[in-house]
């Protein structure tokens, strides 16, 4: 259409050139995840030549992504969160209620009602109850911050003190231990994941949606006679998306399994070993299809629900949003509501992990989760910020605690980074955003 | 307003002594200790009374002590306040403590609480945690004897090879200095030196946390696994960090390698009980509760701290100081020399449970609840 | 034809708006005709903004009525205003600065799809269509408001009371922050929803602006009304004499207004 050709951007034009900058902006993807990308390769490359050439394996990259699972699916949550002009102080201490709360459930009160280890449906039960608690906890909180207006870092610093102290009541301040197998399937590990071919399945199911979002966008244009994006880019898109999808795929099934449980399943299913010992794939562990599923979930509230519109409208002017006649309480009360989900997820990560559940389960986590937020570019002056970003800062700071514990330096100066790395990153933003005046 | 009470207390007790045979006290103030059979008030200043243990077994065997001799038990609770402290030492001296049993929040902070009770001549017993002073009495577990119980063990089970050292918190003197040294003194800085133990990692642990452990033992079994260098045995030093190498070596579906810890936590006892770690090093508080009580009676009626002896048949003999029942001279870090009662930690491997379950420290039931093949012997 | 004869579309009576102790709105009655633009005029604190807050359901009114084609209505809230054709765009613009003109012009009021998730296509292009009326230069629909020159942010705050059809349109100070080309295209927009029928409160402490659009003028002093004169009747030191002194000029005495001429 001539109208759509002639009110193209003028930087469609320009593309037609080769200059980096110009193809990123053809295929309009978000310039600030793509150099998180960036940066997360480059550190784990750093650590990879630190370790002598072994850090980056499927093994260790498994390890790590399981590791930033709880702080991943958590920062998707907050990012709405902060994006509102609010704050949570208390994620960790939910974290660790909910943890308890699974650990207990299992082993102490789910039995005394007569729902045992035996019941193949109790670790549900338990997760039913667990997340249930944790949605209580944040409406509650949302309740209080929303409707009666008290701020909400008052609001979750006490949530933060006196659900840590509930923790110690629940458990008159012992460990607890002994879950349900199937529950602890949830931490990963071997028994914890999917294998080789729904690993496949996955990895092709991600690659159509993807090739199909290409497709719905570019009908979406059509109908309407914007201005498309040129075709080589959605190729490109559609390329580089199908490859990275099966690339994620291929890397988790070259984890296989230890050399000692591949012998006891040939010898259980009377399969004879080649020479070398059986392989066989792990595939994905169940933490990291949780973060791709609450990843996805949480982007599409974000940007194609009103829910997330109206999020990101009272963050940029909450006046506005007032006077639009949007319901801006209800909201945010569900900003809260949400979190409290998302906590509760990776309290069941956490104690399936432990098989169990401790005092400290999640302490100090808001810290790292705001972190993520922060890394992944979200604001504290409200209105900006992305999910996948958050996702993406959650690993980036993974990355330097796990390459840091692999490579033997010790802890103190695993802080010492983590805290340099936030500063850097939120001043490379705010750099950024002077110069682009916005955006 | 303290000074008439005192004065008060001090009238009353001139009244009993005055009906009752003299101390040949040597004591140099003008002790408000009451004679044997008077009144014997024993004020406890505890620093934080909200960690299970202290309410689990120490106070109970300290007050059942007391209260057996005929003394009175009174006490206060800090909750981690070294101000508050300093108050409650005084609210237990205007209650009118004759000994005062006090766990020091913070050993420096604690002094003036000290001035305040050596001023009114009450002798001080300083329980569980080191007071540099040099007229307390020290009646604790031998820290680096825990240390050295753990890395025995160990070195009985796993002579030689890979070692992991998952050390605590690094601003707790236990995790930096003591726990270590008791691992030296059991002979691993020798071994290293002469290369039968090999230290693939060694790791501290922030504030001793169980996630945080579980962590790092990830990313020391990865690199192991890269470099292709198999792990033998992990030193952890507390229960805390040994559940999360524990959590660790099963979610990496490691060989389950021997594992130390110490405080006789009850998850950790039921991993012990199921095979996943081995040796716990359990300090029996209900003992060292009995041992403070008793010392509080004899300084009571008058007794010199030099004099002081831990009597026969009240605790366990493998629990008794290694140098004998009678008080001992400890020299502390800052030099000084204090009177001392340092019991002695007991490692529980899965073949002395019995120990656990007879202390009364956990129920068999508890303790078992994890075992599902090959119990040991003090679940079947 | 005069502006009186065209049919009234709402009259406010009798409206109070109490802060406190403080009288910010005291009885003052008002009313506007289709296709008329009635400039409403005062000193700071006068109660302008607040009156049209009670209007446009940003404040509630704590007494009076507020008829509209003849039939009472209680507007509570932004919510109620909008349903009865009543939009207003703010001195503040009310922009969400960190979304993009379409969302802003559908803010509360989303198109959505069969599948209840937000239709941006439908809601760009509807943007599109609309600006194209009222300002066909503007380009940039996808990039966040903030970016946007004061012209631009004020004409996609047009947009919206254009798109949703109201009758009833509040402009509060549209040009203060303007320079004067943007000026004159805000005149021109006036006059263009003038003639569509729209009937027009502006408030403006600018005389020439409101001398220039106005068909009547109400003038208000001290949360009162002081008087509603036709702009053809009166002289702009007129209007000005009512704003300054709350009175009207044949009621002010020689020495009032000789003073405010100094």
């Amino acid at each position: 259409m001539v109208d759509a050709a002639g009110s193209a951007p003028v930087q469609a034009q320009v593309a037609r050139g080769t200059s980096l900058r110009s193809m990123l902006a053809a295929t309009e993807i978000d310039l600030r995840l793509f150099g998180m990308l960036i940066a997360l390769g480059a550190i784990l490359l750093g650590f990879h030549i630190m370790s002598g050439g072994t850090f980056i394996q499927p093994a260790n990259m498994v390890t790590l992504a399981v590791q930033a699972s709880g702080v991943a699916i958590m920062a998707t949550g907050m990012v709405l969160i902060i994006v509102s002009r609010n704050i949570d102080l208390s994620v960790g201490s939910i974290v660790g209620v909910c943890a308890m709360s699974y650990a207990l459930l299992m082993t102490d009160w789910l039995p005394a009602v007569g729902i045992d280890l035996s019941n193949p449906f109790q670790w549900l039960i338990a997760l039913g109850l667990g997340l249930a608690l944790g949605a209580f906890i944040g409406g509650f909180q949302g309740f209080l911050i929303a409707y009666i207006g008290i701020p909400s870092f008052i609001v979750t610093l006490g949530g933060l003190l006196s659900l840590r102290g509930s923790v110690w009541l629940l458990s008159s301040g012992a460990a607890v231990s002994g879950l349900q197998p199937d529950f602890r399937k949830i931490g990963g590990g071997v028994s914890g994941s999917v294998g080789d071919i729904v690993t496949w399945a996955l990895a092709a199911l991600a690659c159509l949606a993807i090739i199909g979002l290409i497709f719905y966008n570019r009908r979406q244009r059509q109908r309407f006679g914007f201005p498309l994006r040129p075709r080589w880019a959605e190729i490109l898109l559609g390329v580089v998306g199908c490859g990275i999808s099966i690339g994620v795929a291929a890397f988790a099934n070259a984890n296989y399994w230890p050399r000692g449980l591949a012998t006891q399943y040939a010898l259980e299913h009377g399969i004879t070993e080649p020479p070398g010992g059986l392989q066989i794939p792990v595939g994905f562990p169940w933490p990291i299809l949780l973060v791709l599923g609450v990843t996805v979930v949480m982007t599409f509230l974000a940007t194609r629900r009103r829910f997330g519109r109206y999020v990101y409208a009272y963050g940029g002017n909450p006046d506005a949003a007032e006077l639009a006649a949007i319901n801006t309480r209800w909201t945010i009360m569900k900003t809260f509501i949400l979190m409290g989900v998302l906590a509760a997820i990776a309290g069941a990560i956490g104690s399936a992990r432990l098989n169990g559940s401790t005092l400290d389960v999640g302490q100090s986590d808001e810290l790292y989760v705001i972190a993520a937020a922060v890394v992944g570019g979200t604001s504290f002056a409200g209105g900006i910020g992305t999910i996948p970003g958050a996702v993406l800062g959650a690993f980036v700071m993974q990355s330097l605690a796990y390459g840091l514990s692999y490579n033997g330096v010790n802890s103190p100066t695993q802080n010492v980074v983590a805290g340099i790395v936030l500063i850097l990153a939120v001043a490379f933003d705010t750099f950024n955003r002077r110069r682009g005046g916005g955006s | 307003m303290r000074i008439p009470k005192l004065a008060a207390v001090m009238a009353t007790c001139a009244i009993v002594l005055a009906a009752c045979q003299p101390s040949a006290s040597a004591e140099p103030s003008a002790g408000a200790s009451a004679a044997a059979g008077g009144e014997c008030i024993v004020g406890v200043s505890w620093n934080n009374f909200q960690q299970p243990r202290w309410a689990a077994t120490d106070k109970p065997n300290m007050q059942e002590t007391i209260e057996a001799g005929g003394g009175t038990f009174i006490d206060a609770d800090a909750n981690l306040d070294s101000v508050q402290q300093l108050t409650d030492v005084e609210n237990l001296i205007n209650q009118g403590a004759n000994v005062l049993v006090m766990l020091a929040q913070d050993n420096q902070a604690i002094l003036p609480a000290l001035e305040t009770a050596k001023d009114a001549g009450i002798p001080v017993i300083a329980y569980d945690r080191l007071i540099e002073d040099p007229d307390i009495l020290y009646v604790t577990f031998d820290n680096i004897g825990v240390g050295r119980a753990e890395a025995e063990a160990m070195f009985e089970r796993v002579p030689e090879g890979n070692y992991v050292l998952i050390k605590g918190d690094p601003g707790d003197p236990n995790a930096s200095t003591f726990l270590p040294q008791g691992w030296d003194e059991a002979g691993l800085a020798d071994k290293v030196a002469s290369g039968e133990i090999t230290i693939v990692a060694d790791q501290f642990t922030d504030a001793w946390s169980t996630q945080t452990a579980q962590d790092n033992m990830e990313a020391i079994i990865d690199a192991a696994n890269a470099d292709g260098v198999q792990i033998d045995a992990v030193l952890a030093e507390n229960d805390s960090t040994a559940l999360g190498v524990v959590a660790a070596l099963q979610a990496k579906n490691y060989d389950i390698v021997p594992v130390s810890g110490q405080d006789g936590d009850p998850a950790n006892l039921q991993n012990v009980a199921a095979g996943l770690q081995y040796v716990d090093v359990w300090k029996n508080s209900n003992e060292l509760g009995k041992v403070a009580g008793q010392a509080a009676l004899d300084l009571c009626a008058g007794a010199a701290m030099a004099d002081l002896a831990i009597p026969d048949g009240l605790i366990d003999s493998s629990v008794a100081p290694a140098a004998g029942l009678g008080v001992q001279d400890f020299e502390t870090p800052n030099g000084t020399t204090v009177k001392s009662f340092i019991l002695q930690p007991t490692p529980i491997t899965a073949d002395n449970l019995d120990l656990v379950i007879d202390g009364g420290w956990i129920t068999q039931e508890e303790l078992c609840a994890n075992v599902t093949d090959s119990p040991p012997a003090a679940c079947q | 034809m005069t502006a009186e004869a065209k049919p009234k579309v709402l009259e406010m009576r009798n409206i109070r708006v109490a802060f406190g102790g403080v009288h910010a709105v005291d009885d003052v009655s008002i009313d506007l005709h289709e296709g008329e633009v009635v400039g409403l005029v005062g000193g700071n604190g006068a109660g302008k903004s607040t009156l049209m807050r009670a209007l446009s359901g940003a404040h509630r009114a704590d007494s009076g009525e507020i008829i509209i084609d003849g039939q009472p209505q209680a507007i509570s809230n932004p919510r109620d205003a909008k349903a009865l054709n009543i939009e207003c765009i703010y001195q503040t613009l009310a922009l969400a600065d960190n979304v993009d003109a379409p969302a802003n012009v559908f803010l509360g009021r989303e198109m959505t799809t069969a599948w209840r998730t937000l239709d941006d296509g439908a809601m760009e292009d509807a943007t599109r269509k609309v600006m194209g009326r009222l300002n066909p230069n503007f380009k940039r629909f996808t990039t966040p408001v903030k970016s946007l020159s004061g012209g631009q942010r004020q004409a996609v705050a047009i947009a919206r009371a254009v798109y949703f059809n109201a009758r009833i349109l509040i402009m509060d100070e549209p040009t203060a922050a303007l320079g004067p080309a943007e000026t004159a295209q805000v005149h021109d927009l006036v006059r263009q929803l003038k003639n569509e029928g729209i009937g027009i409160f502006l408030i403006s402490h600018d005389i020439h602006d409101v001398f220039d659009l106005s068909d009547r003028i109400s003038v208000m002093y001290q949360g009162r009304l002081v008087d509603t004169v036709d702009k053809a009747r009166v002289t702009a030191d007129d209007v000005l004499a009512m704003i300054i002194l709350g009175k009207k000029p044949e009621e002010a005495s020689s020495e009032e207004l000789a003073e405010i001429k100094i």
